[in-house]
């Protein structure tokens, strides 16, 4: 398939807790569009843009519970290939920062979570993964078929600002 | 090593994390605080796909499943110790799932 990068901006990363519903457009979610398809996350990255120092505990986790009913995601948010003639694919995954009740990042020891702490007032956190190292999701149902960028109080975040991306491949 | 990834965390023009904050979350509080960049490899588990910071100073072995020839994290090491234990890659869920699509047209 090809690569696709699902960028958000100017986003509030309101801090909750692990295992507690996210608050609305105070996270990113990335969701299976069928209940076999396979999404390979690539790179993500956060860039703070808070006024003053403000410590956050971004995380990339697996939904406990998913959300319902996601909202399409408007501009200046954007979902698109990295290749502009990309050719659309059947199963469409569904990126998301809000929706009628948001997703539930887990609390579970055995789900995985990806740690991209940083200080939003001016840090810069990236990670990409090798190749066959790829965080994944698989599906659309919970835990393994959604994944939320989230700002932990659990993790010791407080609320703030910040840009960020997700590039990641479906199949 | 061709499998490992990569975090950089880039406090050059912030104040950085408080050591509490960056000892809670994994990270070395010299090299997440103001000023500092923090590079580091990761390395992904093959059962449960957490990525782990790897420390260049470790010692003691890390996990490994000859099945999956692959590294495995901490936990899933330990669990692969436990008597009845049942081999499942994360490889093998998605296998599964895929498979249980294909049954289901």
């Amino acid at each position: 398939m090809a690569k696709r990068i699902f960028t958000s901006q100017g986003l509030t990363y309101t801090a909750s807790a692990a295992g507690s519903v996210a608050t609305t457009s105070g996270y990113m979610a990335l969701k299976g569009g069928a209940a076999t398809q396979l999404i390979d996350v690539l790179e993500v990255l956060v860039s703070g843009k808070a006024t003053a120092s403000t410590v956050a505990a971004m995380n990339l986790a697996r939904a406990s519970t998913l959300e319902t009913t996601p909202t399409a995601i408007a501009a200046p948010h954007s979902d698109a290939g990295l290749f502009p003639n990309i050719s659309a694919i059947t199963n469409v995954v569904v990126p998301f920062v809000a929706a009628a009740t948001q997703p539930t990042p887990s609390n579970t020891v055995t789900d995985a979570k990806l740690n991209l702490a940083l200080n939003l007032f001016g840090g810069i956190v990236r990670w990409n993964a090798a190749p066959f190292q790829q965080w994944q999701i698989i599906g659309n149902t919970a835990p393994g078929g959604e994944s939320v960028l989230w700002n932990s109080s659990t993790g010791g975040g407080s609320t703030g600002l910040a840009d960020a991306h997700i590039i990641y491949e479906a199949y | 090593m061709k499998h490992e990834g990569y975090l950089f965390v880039d406090h050059r023009a912030s104040p950085g994390l408080p050591e509490d904050v960056a000892r809670r979350n994994g990270l070395d509080p010299q090299l997440t605080r103001e000023g500092k960049i923090f590079e580091a490899a990761t390395l992904t588990c093959a059962h449960c796909k957490t990525v782990v910071i790897i420390n260049p100073g470790r010692t003691r072995e890390r996990g490994r499943c000859w099945k999956c020839a692959a590294y495995i994290c901490d936990n899933c090491s330990v669990a692969m110790q436990a008597p009845g234990y049942e081999h499942r890659s994360f490889q093998d869920i998605v296998d599964s799932i895929l498979e249980k699509g294909l049954k289901n047209g």
